[in-house]
């Protein structure tokens, strides 16, 4: 069994346990970053945090690059006018000055796989897929990624030090992501052949973030009513046979009094997001699913439960019908028609113009919320990279994937756009991650395409 | 209690006052006036289940202390005689108040009711699955190219297996061969699974449902170089014929996901928790796309068992419902009496309810759409929902909910209006942690006395809640006879759950449960942990076939000459079986095998209890003869009045087994019991500690001629284990150890507080009718839910 499934399989029943282990286990604190914050006021200042958000089936290149690059104009030039977004990401420009987009970012990973499995396996990973019985559209059969993805990678780093470990160290959202687990649907990697699942129902993300508090509510709204039933049928007993009852409402009061004390340990820096615990996981719901993760996403990181994250928007050759926007082609299809059917282009455009507003609503949470026990807003600690399998849909290109960075985690210099002229992936993940503190890692993926090391972005 | 009134009972006055002035003069001052003990001299009240003349020998042998001459004969069975009747039986403790008087106890459920009764709870609304035979006949239509029969098969142990031909990966083509497969153990090589198949591509699909005889974490494993899933409790739902890359079954989760793989053979193992008595759907789906070679294998390790391949014996090609069964930790039930029950609500037992009651509830929230056909956008979904709630309750009560009841319950909807499924988890909850469903037999209303009975029979039969049948019989009042409970008694014996249920009765019995049957490798170099998983399976399924076949008879279980042994067994048990020159085909399969007469005697001289109570490089006629003195003969033992531990290195080791065990318990307070233990264990000596027939203890020949006093002071002379289980089955005292034994397992209660003659009733029809199992089970649930 793959490593992910086994974390999903055991998820509830582990969640159970710990959640509605009233006596016991729930009294642990839910906040495992809270003591570290308090203890360590330096970590606080340089807590770092990293989220990447996945859209599928490419961008249409000429709607999302910027018409000017930094390191292709004078240097005046470009520091004065800074970054210019066009009209498919006007949603971001509420973050444009900490916005860095960067062209010329190859994934030049090759071997087994058609373009979308290698597109979307290895963009993480930045690696060659294992050799498998998965045929694609094209090339030869592949298996699983061969190695672990960067989030993971800065997860295992930020867990290793008492300063950044989390009680969750990474959590996987999903977004209307098939139940099937193969190398279109998986980017995330805990290693070699460890595929990750992402977690796309908003009320198991919920639950697995929150679920003890809301089950001990659920049990003690009952509790009067056992009381009563207790009492009532307790008359109708001999006194032997009574005493155990009389037991019985004793513990009954034991547990009232444990799960009030639960409630007080458990309260939030940040108070639970609001979920509809009965939304359906179809795809019409889709806008409403991915303001929930989003919500819970912010919030499990306000609350510091994980300092990575990654959001996976379906998958990797997804058919989403998105008809709240008046679309009712496949996605995947539509990338597939060429340039010149403008009807198409335009849906693709509506398309990832909808992406980049989930991207803005993820990355206004961020703004609006300030820095827990630190300066600035969270946004300002936290380093979102927006990534697609493949460059463009229809040449099924790994060339030039749309990398659109905002924030500040990784501390680098925004508010402009680079072209990189044909930089492997790899070495941005390293940039990246090392931004983030993870100064030790020298390469990432492929140790032949880290040639040249890390990107100069600061 | 006065003396006039025994003396009404037919005492012997005489012997009563002799006895009561020889024991005020010699015994009073150590053991106290009414045999209660004192602090300076012997601390342990004098009471148990002897009779009078085992008290008599006792007493003449060894008091009082130092002094035994001083009170023998006559003298001591007039003092055995009036302990017995002044405060050593249970009946003279229960008049002098030192015993509570037999009662039928408030009992909760104990741990295995619960899991079933909230399993079958939810059960009792999950659709019956049906057969996909309607899918695969429009494949064949449509195809019109399947080679076998068009008709579904009829149920058949094994799984069924569908093969296809592929096209374009993993994409299920064209239907080539529909079988039942009795194993999952292939290697097709580089070829295909049959003639007229692809070599290149195609694919498997086996379903069919899984029986599971033990409670506890079960281990699968898939063993392939190609693709596979296994779904284990999924939900049954309709598959298209299809398989390609979407996870087949919607919906539902894999147990096993090794659907991806790079073309070497590996191994994927999961972990899912399983109660015994229940049929799970189980469903393995395989592929090979251009790979080298195809192979596939699936395995299984039950709790505490070894892998194995999963065979026929566990499979078969009938659809299951989804069980809901979650492995929420209880504490133990209380076993203080020698059988489970539930008379102990302790504060883990309380959160292990909580947290089972969130996680049924969940299940049932989750899965409305299954259970009551309710989907999110179900227009009338309050009132859908409240009724649905209200057949929840009726069932989980086991009883008409009450006004009360179904007022809370649509309060409850009504106070989440606009969080449906939030109330309907407080329902669940308020329904599965209220005391009418925790507790079994809580007073019911007079009007409801029905389903007290039919809740009894549920609880009796099955551990469980009872079903549609009984829920019927018990509206209409139709449990007033006798012979109506045991026509309902007969009927429910033929479910699965009673069979489980009885055959935790043998587990229990034999002390089956956790024994560890590690031997000294280099004496026993074969006896492996496979080895001792084969027994244990040898040991059940013998009393399967006893029990199960028709005359389900008592006498057979210590009697019957044969042992049923697979290959691996018989190269050690059966002397005569030469494994090169005879290889039966299906080497694991177990046989019946016969031996020389008086030879082996049935449950007795199985070797894996032979092994079990014996140590781990010699026998030991004391823990031998202790199973044989407490289950087989049915005679009760204290506990050792010191604690002796058997060191081997301290005898001379020219000493047999036997005249060591004799050494160490010459001691007079060690022959108080050990003059019935020694004579059981001895007479077992012609088998070594893994339970081979011996006639040779190293060079010593092997003494197994002993003289055993029965409980009536009769003397009698054994041989062997076959004179063992020949005095069990002629002694009334084994019958009604046998019985008793029966219904504390299955009522959970003292059959005494059933009317002070109900053992003796209940053994008497045992032995009209032949010792038949089955029937005795069946007379005891009558007695149970007999109307009050």
């Amino acid at each position: 069994m793959k490593r992910s499934d086994r974390r999903n399989a055991v998820t509830s029943r582990r969640e159970v346990l710990r959640d509605l282990g009233i006596g016991s286990l729930a009294t642990l604190p839910f906040l495992g970053g809270l003591n570290s914050l308090a203890a360590d006021a330096d970590s606080v200042a340089s807590r770092k945090r990293l989220i990447i958000m996945f859209s599928p089936n490419g961008t249409l290149p000429g709607e999302f690059w910027p018409d000017a690059f930094e390191n292709q104009l004078a240097g005046k030039e470009s520091v004065q006018s800074g970054l210019q977004l066009k009209s498919m990401l006007a949603a971001l420009e509420p973050y444009r000055e900490q916005t860095l987009m960067l062209k010329g970012v190859d994934n030049k990973i090759g071997g087994d796989g058609d373009r979308h499995m290698r597109g979307m396996s290895c963009v993480l990973t930045a690696r060659e897929l294992n050799p498998g019985n998965i045929q694609g559209g094209s090339d030869n059969p592949a298996g699983w990624a061969s190695g672990i993805s960067i989030d993971q990678e800065v997860r295992n780093f930020f867990q290793s030090r008492e300063t950044s470990r989390t009680r969750f160290g990474s959590l996987e959202f999903g977004v209307a992501v098939p139940n099937r687990a193969d190398p279109w649907t998986r980017m995330c990697y805990a290693g070699d052949n460890q595929p990750l699942a992402p977690i796309d129902d908003p009320a198991q993300m919920f639950r697995k973030l929150y679920g003890g508090a809301k089950d001990r509510k659920s049990v003690a709204s009952v509790l009067d009513h056992v009381r009563d039933d207790l009492r009532h049928v307790s008359g109708r007993l001999s006194a032997e046979d009574r005493a155990m009852l009389e037991q019985h409402i004793e513990h009954v009061h034991q547990l009232e009094k444990d799960i009030a004390a639960a409630e007080q340990q458990s309260e939030l820096v940040h108070p639970q997001p609001d979920i509809d615990p009965e939304i359906e996981l179809v795809n019409d719901n889709t806008p409403e699913i991915a303001r929930m993760q989003i919500d819970l996403l912010v919030n499990a990181m306000a609350n510091d439960m994980c300092r990575v994250a990654t959001l996976q928007f379906m998958r990797s050759v997804g058919q989403a019908r998105m008809r709240w926007l008046d679309i009712e082609e496949g996605h995947h299809s539509l990338s597939h028609e060429p340039d010149k059917n403008k009807v198409a282009q335009a849906k693709l455009k509506r398309i990832n113009d909808w992406f980049a507003s989930q991207l803005a609503l993820l990355a206004g949470k961020l703004a609006e919320t300030p820095e827990p026990g630190g300066d600035g807003c969270m946004l300002d600690h936290t380093q979102i990279v927006w990534v697609n399998e493949l460059g463009k849909g229809n040449s099924h290109t790994l060339s030039d994937i749309p990398f659109l960075l905002i924030g500040g985690g990784a501390g680098f210099r925004t508010n402009r756009a680079l072209d990189l002229k044909d930089a492997s992936h790899n070495r941005l993940w390293l940039t990246i991650a090392q931004g983030l503190g993870h100064h030790e890692l020298t390469t990432f993926g492929s140790e032949r395409l880290c040639a040249g090391g890390p990107l100069d972005l600061a | 209690m006065t003396w006039h009134l025994l003396n009404a009972d037919g005492l012997d006055n005489a012997r009563f006052e002799t006895g009561a002035e020889i024991y005020r003069q010699q015994c009073a001052d150590c053991h106290g006036g009414d045999g209660q003990g004192n602090e300076t001299g012997y601390n342990d009240p004098l009471f148990g289940d002897g009779k009078i003349p085992e008290i008599s020998r006792v007493i003449d042998q060894t008091m009082p202390e130092g002094e035994p001459e001083l009170c023998s004969g006559d003298q001591a069975e007039a003092v055995a005689y009036y302990i017995y009747h002044e405060f050593y039986s249970l009946a003279a403790r229960r008049e002098k108040g030192f015993a509570p008087k037999p009662r039928v106890e408030l009992s909760r459920l104990t741990v295995d009711q619960h899991r079933h009764s909230i399993a079958d709870l939810i059960a009792a609304f999950t659709p019956e699955p049906r057969y996909e035979s309607k899918g695969l006949s429009d494949y064949r239509s449509r195809r019109g190219n399947a080679s076998t029969q068009d008709a579904p098969l009829a149920e058949q142990a094994g799984l069924r297996g569908t093969y296809f031909d592929s096209r374009g990966m993993n994409k299920a083509d064209s239907l080539k061969v529909d079988r039942v497969d009795r194993r999952i153990d292939f290697d097709f090589g580089a070829g295909s699974p049959t003639a007229d198949m692809k070599p290149d591509q195609f694919a498997i699909i086996w379903d069919g449902s899984l029986f599971a005889t033990e409670t506890g974490d079960h281990d699968f494993r898939i063993r392939t170089e190609n693709g596979a899933r296994l779904y284990v409790n999924h939900d049954a739902v309709e598959s298209r014929g299809r398989l390609r890359d979407d996870s087949s079954v919607a919906g539902s989760v894999a147990l096993i996901d090794a659907w991806v793989s790079s073309g070497q053979r590996r191994e994927e193992s999961a972990r899912t928790f399983l109660v015994a008595g229940r049929s799970y759907p189980l469903r393995l789906e395989f592929f090979k796309y251009l790979d080298d070679s195809a192979s596939i294998t699936l395995e299984w390790k039950t709790p505490g068992g070894v892998w194995q391949v999963m065979d026929h014996n566990v499979l078969s090609t009938a659809p299951a419902k989804r069980s809901f069964v979650v492995d929420i930790p209880f504490p133990a039930d209380d076993r203080s009496l020698g059988y489970e029950r539930g008379r102990s609500v302790s504060n883990q037992w309380h959160q292990a309810t909580n947290e089972f009651a969130v996680a049924a509830a969940r299940e049932v929230v989750a899965r409305l759409p299954i259970l009551a056909g309710i989907e999110s956008d179900t227009p009338d979904r309050f009132d859908r929902m409240e009724e649905f709630a209200k057949q929840f309750a009726r069932r989980a009560f086991r009883r008409p909910v009450s006004e009360l009841e179904a007022e809370r319950i649509a309060q409850t909807l009504a106070d989440n209006a606009d969080n449906l499924d939030g109330g309907l988890l407080c329902v669940m909850l308020m329904i599965l942690k209220s005391p009418s469903f925790l507790y079994t037999n809580l007073p019911m209303d007079p009007s409801s006395r029905g389903y007290e009975q039919a809740s009894t029979l549920a609880m009796v039969m099955w551990d469980s809640i009872p079903d549609d049948a009984l829920l019927q019989s018990a509206a209409e009042d139709d449990l007033k006879t006798d012979q109506k409970i045991r026509d309902q008694a007969n009927r429910m014996l033929t479910h699965s759950q009673a069979r489980s249920k009885l055959t935790g009765f043998f587990h229990q019995w034999l002390e089956i449960e956790e024994r560890d049957l590690v031997k000294d490798r280099d004496l026993f170099p074969d006896f492996d942990t496979a080895m001792v998983a084969d027994l244990r399976s040898s040991l059940l399924r013998f009393v399967d076939r006893v029990v199960w076949s028709k005359r389900s008879d008592y006498r057979e279980l210590l009697q019957s000459d044969y042992l049923l042994l697979n290959d691996r067994l018989r190269t050690l048990y059966d002397p005569s079986f030469d494994p090169t020159l005879e290889r039966s085909p299906l080497s694991d399969q177990f046989r019946q095998f016969k031996f020389a007469k008086q030879r082996r005697a049935g449950v007795l001289t199985h070797p894996y209890l032979l092994s079990a109570f014996s140590y781990h490089n010699s026998t030991s006629p004391v823990h031998r003869g202790v199973f044989l003195t407490r289950n087989v003969v049915g005679r009760a033992l204290k506990p050792p009045t010191e604690a002796v531990t058997f060191q081997d290195d301290q005898f001379d080791q020219g000493l047999t087994m036997r005249e060591k065990v004799t050494q160490l318990t010459r001691d007079s307070s060690c022959m108080a019991c050990h003059s019935v233990i020694n004579p059981l264990g001895f007479a077992l000596e012609g088998y070594d500690a893994i339970g081979r027939f011996r006639t040779k203890e190293g060079d010593s020949p092997v003494d197994t001629k002993t003289q055993y006093v029965t409980a009536d002071g009769d003397s009698i002379a054994f041989q062997n284990a076959a004179d063992i289980a020949k005095f069990a089955v002629d002694s009334e005292d084994a019958h009604r150890a046998f019985v008793k034994a029966v219904f504390h397992h299955l009522v959970k209660q003292d059959p005494d507080a059933y009317g002070p003659d109900t053992l003796d009733v209940l053994t008497g029809k045992f032995r009209d009718n032949e010792f038949n199992i089955q029937k005795l089970v069946v007379e005891i649930a009558v007695v149970a839910a007999r109307k009050t």
